[in-house]
């Protein structure tokens, strides 16, 4: 401990929740844990509000005509803020800058990520894209679906694109400072002893995903640039009428928003990588596979956009070519997911929350992944372009996949965060709640989508009512699953269970510290060992936690 | 926590590294993607515009744009001869030398001839009654000199804080990450402006 003004607090007193006290504490800190709970609270509650769109699309959906209380372009606002709120408010920002924030530099046995005043900025580029967001919806609203599309998105009367799509480009370079800072970091900040195959595999998923934020954000930024000229002064490459393409747009677009796809799915996969190994006590699989799959994923998800495309009128052959790659990113994904089963073969699993969300998620994001092959191919996709088939797909991989993850791991990481334990009963509880609501709601819309429903449509043909019912009822389900999972965790808050410093056995370097952390994060620097080499850890009936072998030698070998 | 003196705590951790020479490593390697980010703007603005050009060549509706004006040959000098005394006030603050407060100064003074000619650039073509809205090569290069201009006035802030801090002669072999970033970051608005330029030039045949 260095910092000279606090030697006079007991070592056991120093968290970093009460480090320092007041509200200027937290908005000025530069505590990469206090700057990863603000980005928790911002993120939820954007997941609150993004929420109760969905719940009044679903509700609209319920009949198939016109009802009385939302009339057809507030359902168009409805559910564009819902993809807007979710896509880049809540699943973009989530895993990296709320726990990616929190477990990365204590992970990899570092003080703080690399520039921290940066880190407290891209906080504030968030804040600020947020209030964008919000004063769009005030200035009147904005119906271009959330991907922004031209001509529509240059034409349409609504006066809350302008003020959105600026929001998107601040978020967009909230975005890019996260990954910048945690590539540096984990380049520059690793102690002695920490190799790049000492990762926890988070790290690996972190680093991957970094390189899509720093790489493909800047193509999206200067693209919503470019529409906000376009739409301010009538002319611009994207408007046919001056010569320009409006397919030109789909192109910058998807070449951010397919990798975006991995910005969301990648620090999911981290976490289950986490969740699965610890609670199951076992040796990850394949440890250097499944790291380097997040690479090749990287890589793979630049050479993908056009299979949004296919109906747009590209060519042919850049149809079958961007098949063809598509297919091929199924390879590292599979890859990832053999392994996990792998590791709980014969593994020592405990079925606790955090676990649950971990094998929902394989399961859902099974269902996702192979969903998206009959979507990559193409005469299957000219049928189910733009139905509800399509929505389905990107449910299981944005929400059944990223978000679950994202819920595990805040399960995951609970207890370090905050000091505190949850009640598991209804933890367990929370999670059957969402994972039934899920599927009910989501699965029911392939069927709906096979059977020719398009997406986005306000009134539809009364056949499909039965599916539409069923599907809301879900939603409903799944929504009392998540306030139940609110409860319990706030609950916890005031009155859980002190939580040990290493609750689940897991020996990654964060499960050393106490918890919650010190503002420093060590007090001495740890010994840096294989992340995944449970053989020493063993549990503590007085701590009521694990606790790592004191003379056990930490083995070096990963593989 | 010199930029910004009151706002964080007095026991915030700044930097979690333990030493400059580790501090200063990442910095440098903090700019380099920094500018890969920006290199990426300008790239994708570039290749869109020449996407539809290529493209649609045959529904241009511009005709034969007069070349680019000639006001653009001298603030391109004048962006090149910043560069050189960017460079020079670098080499003078890694020595630690009185020169570096000189040469920021100069480095400061054409930049702000840069950014003037551009604006007279601008009105020049305003009262040829070009403006963006005429036809997409006017589009571009509003576009193309309105970006880069946006990046050289941010620059701004960084040369003024280092140039104050340069005329004090603070920086010495131990300390002169804030000109290397800043000098990083200019080389690379000149380059930028170079393939800009000559992208202008080629368009207007
Ligand atoms: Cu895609």
């Amino acid at each position: 401990m260095t910092t000279s003004s606090h030697t006079g607090h007991a070592q056991s007193t120093d968290n970093y929740l009460t480090f320092t006290r007041g509200i200027k504490s937290w908005m000025f800190t530069l505590d990469h844990k206090r700057i990863g709970v603000m980005y928790l609270v911002s993120v939820l509650a954007s997941f609150f509000v993004g929420g109760l769109f969905a719940l009044i699309v679903r509700t609209k959906l319920l009949t198939p005509g016109e009802v009385s209380w939302i009339d057809a372009d507030q359902y168009n606002q409805a559910f564009t803020l819902h993809g807007a709120i979710m896509v880049f408010l809540v699943i973009i920002p989530s895993i990296p800058g709320a726990l990616g924030n929190f477990v990365l530099p204590i992970m990899l046995g570092a003080k703080d990520v690399a520039f921290p005043r940066l880190n407290l900025f891209s906080y504030y580029l968030w804040v600020t894209g947020a209030f964008l967001s919000v004063y769009a919806l005030l200035a009147g609203g904005f119906d271009t679906g959330w991907t922004f599309y031209t001509p529509y998105s240059t034409t349409t009367e609504t006066a809350g694109v302008i003020p959105v799509v600026m929001g998107v480009f601040v978020l967009g370079f909230s975005s890019i400072f996260t990954g910048l800072n945690f590539v540096v970091t984990i380049h520059k900040l690793r102690p002695p002893g920490m190799t790049w195959f000492r990762m926890p595999l988070l790290l690996w998923a972190l680093y991957a995903t970094a390189l899509i934020q720093v790489l493909a954000t800047p193509v999206l930024g200067i693209t919503l640039l470019l529409l906000i000229i376009e739409r301010a002064f009538g002319i611009g490459i994207f408007d046919p009428g001056m010569g320009g393409d409006p397919v030109l747009f789909q192109h910058f677009f998807w070449f951010y928003s397919h990798p975006a796809v991995y910005i969301m799915i990648l620090p999911g996969m981290g976490i289950i990588s986490e969740i699965i190994a610890v609670h199951s006590h076992r040796q990850i699989f394949g440890y250097k596979y499944v790291a380097f799959s997040s690479i090749a994923i990287a890589i793979f998800s630049f050479l993908v956009w056009g299979h949004h495309m296919f109906t747009s009128g590209q060519s042919e052959l850049m149809n079958v070519v961007f098949s063809f790659i598509t297919f091929s990113v199924a390879i590292p994904s599979a890859i990832k997911v053999f392994n996990w089963l792998a590791t709980l073969y014969k593994g020592a699993i405990v079925l606790n929350t955090a676990m649950l969300y971990g094998l929902a998620f394989m399961f859902l994001f099974t269902i996702g992944g192979l969903t998206g092959l009959p979507l990559g191919t193409l005469n299957v996709d000219i049928h189910l372009h733009d139905t509800y088939f399509v929505v389905a797909h990107f449910h299981y991989v944005m929400m059944g996949s990223a978000l679950i993850a994202m819920v595990g791991g805040i399960h995951h990481w609970w207890p370090k965060m905050f000091g505190v334990m949850f009640s598991e009963f209804w933890g367990r509880i929370g999670c059957t709640l969402v994972f039934v609501g899920f599927n009910v709601t989501f699965f029911t819309q392939f069927m709906l989508g096979s059977q020719g429903m398009p997406r986005r449509y306000y009134m539809y043909q009364p056949e499909f009512q039965t599916y539409h019912v069923i599907s809301t009822m879900g939603a409903y389900c799944m929504a009392l699953g998540f306030f139940v999972t609110a409860a319990y965790l706030l609950h916890s808050l005031f009155f859980g269970k002190k939580a040990p410093a290493n609750p689940w056995g897991g020996r990654s370097l964060e499960w050393q510290c106490t918890s919650p952390p010190p503002h420093d994060n060590f007090s001495t620097t740890p010994s840096v060992g294989n992340p995944y080499d449970f053989s020493d850890v063993r549990w503590n009936e007085a701590e009521q936690g694990y606790e790592i072998d004191p003379n056990a030698v930490p083995s070096k070998d990963t593989h | 926590m010199r930029f910004f003196p009151r706002i964080f705590a007095a026991d915030a951790r700044v930097t979690p590294f333990d030493s400059d020479a580790a501090r200063f490593d990442a910095r440098r390697m903090g700019m380099w993607i920094f500018l890969v980010v920006l290199a990426l703007l300008f790239v994708s603005t570039i290749f869109g515009y020449l996407f539809v050009r290529v493209e649609n060549a045959s529904t241009w509706l511009d005709g034969n744009p007069p070349p680019p004006p000639t006001i653009l040959l001298y603030s391109t000098v004048a962006l090149l001869l910043s560069s050189w005394t960017m460079h020079l006030a670098l080499r003078a603050a890694e020595r630690g030398e009185r020169a570096q407060g000189k040469w920021m100064l100069a480095t400061l003074g054409l930049a702000l001839f840069f950014l003037t000619l551009q604006a007279f650039a601008w009105v020049q073509l305003i009262q040829e009654n070009l403006t963006i809205s005429t036809g997409l090569y006017a589009w571009m290069f509003y576009v193309f000199t309105g970006l880069h201009a946006v990046h050289v006035i941010g620059g701004l802030i960084p040369l003024l804080l280092t140039t104050a801090r340069a005329r004090r002669c603070e920086y010495g072999p131990n300390d002169f990450g804030g000109v290397l970033c800043t000098a990083m970051y200019w080389h690379f608005l000149d380059g930028a402006w170079i393939v800009l330029y000559l992208t202008l030039l080629l368009g207007s045949r």
